[in-house]
């Protein structure tokens, strides 16, 4: 492009006053236009009467003809007979006129005379004899161009200013448009609470800023979401940081035996490990954000690896007298990647077991939702999630405040990296839960 | 059996050295790519363990180095990336084996152990410990006279700890070698564990002599423990 872009104020005012001229022009052309033809019928049909009467007093009183001019006030005429001139008046030779392309039968013409006046001509014709008369246009025309000098002054004048009034105008359609950026310059990372002040929603620039207001409260949310994410992180690896050095920096503070010793590494081994699985959850999380790990999709059946899952983590139902039923149901299928979704599941189940008591039942079944999408289903007998953590609870490092009956409470990353596996093969869990009546966990997967 | 251990972490590279001679290996540290590299090409190891963010020269470098000039000693991988394209680049430039950083040290030996055994035939069908044994073909487990009945999962972890007599195994281990899972964001360790409690339920708690012990933080031990 060449050149600086103007302004949108100077090109709404420009456009604004092309618009503007050419619509005065045309009006303007209109009105002459109207004017010319309205002038010269007046005249011409004055010219009319002249040339009937000439014709007619030819024709009757011939020898009238001489006094004609002087009697009826007909100024302007000639008549040749044969080619010969018969008569004209004196002032049709004083005006000039004499020349005047006078064509028998044609429309009125103007023509300017000798004397510098307008005249308009006419003439008729008989085969024997020509009859030509003339009338002075005189105030009409220079009313004419009274009009065309006051049209072409002003129409520049109304040119500039609209060109002026254009500009104001869109400076102040465009105010709210500038208040807006202000405002927006002023919202940072810190103050992404704020708002743009939104004076009429259902106009445009109403909803450019509730648009952008949308925009800033998602980014808001992110961004919360973003920094509890990192407090939560640091307190969760400093948890076990914090236990390592206590449990080192007690032991030493006096001689013990090697049991003992013993004793202290292996307290501080067993945060090294929950350290490590913390990290690696983390990095499962953090690799997913960032969308490192792609999905490989294939044709899965939801039953058999609900099943597989389901006998991965028996054990833990088995030792809390738990029953842990599959219901094979019948064969569905859903296209996704099956490692990510069986961890997704695995969360999910081993969730079941945590929070189910001891003796409760958890059944878990693949089947096809009436909207025609695969899902597994997990139903516990635990305590549900009362509403207010029911959205929370995918959180990371969520925990809501059910009992663990003595258990240690993970890193509250299960469901989080649940909702991530299902997420991630184009999906989504639902929860339903009554308090004191269990929770039903629904993995929707789309269909093959 | 000499083993050369190319890594620039002081700490780390010490307790490998520590790890390793005291299970009867002689030790060789280089602190970078540069010098294991020239230690290797001077001197024969039978096993090189290889950090692969190493100072001055890559890991992968030294590896692709030592496999153009014929160099066959086994090379075990440690790192702390874990993207599959990293495993992938590391084995496909001719390492035999990797662990990803933190590893366990039992493991650690295990491996080492199953990488200096490579090639010899396995041919033990029946394992054996005190009046514990199992038969690999018929997967019968007995404590003397007394068969025990095992579940799959049960029986494979014997296996494994009786394949490391003496010697701790770790969770991590057992996760790979018995439940086949490699992701350590699985909740995998209360499986471990449980299934552990089931099986020192089968073949302990009846028995006079406890032969299955904890190792607090590390993992499980079949025997006594060796120092």
């Amino acid at each position: 492009m060449k050149g600086q872009r103007l302004s949108v104020r100077a090109r709404l005012a420009l456009w604004h006053t092309g618009v503007l001229t050419l619509i005065v022009c045309v009006f303007s052309a209109g009105i002459l236009f109207f004017v010319r033809e309205s002038m010269f019928a007046g005249i011409d049909r004055q010219l009319y009467r002249a040339l009937t009467t000439v014709d007619w007093v030819y024709h009757h009183e011939p020898e009238e003809i001489h006094d004609l001019a002087s009697e009826s006030g007909i100024a302007f005429f000639r008549v040749v007979v044969d080619g010969k001139l018969l008569y004209q008046t004196g002032d049709w030779e004083r005006a000039g006129l004499t020349g005047a392309p006078v064509e028998p039968g044609a429309a009125p013409d103007s023509w300017k005379g000798s004397d510098g006046t307008w005249y308009r001509v006419q003439a008729v014709a008989e085969p024997s004899y020509t009859i030509a008369a003339a009338v002075r246009e005189g105030a009409r025309r220079d009313a004419l161009w009274t009009l065309i000098v006051i049209l072409a002054a002003g129409i520049p004048l109304a040119a500039a200013l609209a060109v002026a009034g254009g500009y104001f105008l869109a400076g102040r359609a465009l105010a709210p448009v500038g208040a807006m950026a202000d405002k927006a310059r002023q919202i940072t990372a810190d103050s992404l609470g704020e708002r743009l002040p939104v004076l009429n929603p259902q106009d445009e620039f109403g909803r450019l800023a509730a648009v952008f207001n949308d925009t800033l409260a998602r980014l808001h949310d992110s961004f919360d979401r973003l920094r509890r994410f990192t407090a939560d992180a640091s307190h969760e690896l400093r948890t076990p940081l914090t236990a390592m050095r206590s449990v080192g920096e007690v032991a030493l503070q006096a001689p013990h035996d090697a049991g003992r010793y013993r004793e202290v590494i292996g307290s501080m081994l067993e945060e090294v490990h929950r350290l490590t699985h913390l990290v690696d959850s983390l990095l499962v999380l953090t690799r997913a954000d960032c969308g490192a790990t792609p999905p490989v999709r294939e044709v899965v059946e939801l039953g058999s690896l609900a099943g597989s899952v389901a006998d991965h983590l028996r054990v833990l139902a088995e030792e809390k007298r738990q029953s842990l039923v599959v219901d094979p149901g019948a064969r569905v299928e859903a296209l996704c990647d099956p490692a990510i979704l069986r961890l997704g599941l695995m969360n999910l189940l081993h969730n079941a077991i945590k929070y189910t008591p001891e003796r409760g039942a958890i059944s878990v079944r693949a089947r096809e939702t009436a909207s025609g999408h695969s899902s597994i289903e997990v139903q516990d007998s635990g305590p549900g999630i009362a509403p207010a953590h029911r959205e929370r609870i995918f959180e990371r490092f969520y925990r809501g405040d059910a009992g663990f009956n003595g258990e240690s409470p993970g890193a509250g990353l299960g469901l989080a990296i649940a909702r991530w596996a299902v997420a991630a093969n184009g999906g989504r869990i639902e929860v339903e839960s009554e308090e004191s009546r269990g929770s039903l966990f629904r993995i929707v997967l789309p269909g093959r | 059996m000499r083993i050369l251990v190319v890594e620039d972490e002081k700490k780390v590279a010490n307790a490998l050295r520590e790890g390793l001679e005291a299970d009867g290996y002689t030790v060789t540290l280089a602190a970078d790519g540069e010098e294991g590299f020239g230690l290797v090409s001077r001197e024969a190891f039978d096993l090189v363990l290889l950090d692969l963010a190493l100072p001055r020269r890559d890991g992968v470098d030294v590896l692709a180095a030592m496999r153009k000039r014929n160099c066959m000693t086994p090379v075990f991988i440690l790192t702390a990336r874990d993207s599959v394209e990293d495993r992938v680049l590391g084995l496909d430039t001719g390492a035999d084996d990797y662990l990803v950083k933190p590893f366990t040290f039992p493991e650690l030996l295990a491996r080492i152990r199953a990488l200096l055994r490579r090639g010899r035939a396995e041919s033990a069908l029946r394992l054996q410990h005190e009046d514990l044994w199992v038969d690999l073909a018929t997967r019968k487990v007995a404590r003397g006279e007394q068969a025990l009945d095992l579940t799959a999962k049960e029986f494979d972890i014997l296996e494994c700890l009786l394949r490391n007599p003496g010697r701790t195994v770790s969770r991590d281990m057992l996760a790979r070698q018995v439940w086949h899972v490699t992701a350590r964001a699985t909740p995998l360790d209360n499986v471990i564990d449980v299934t552990m409690v089931r099986l020192r339920r089968k073949i302990d708690d009846p028995f006079e002599t406890k032969l299955l012990h904890t190792v607090r933080g590390v993992g499980f031990v079949l025997g006594a423990r060796r120092e």
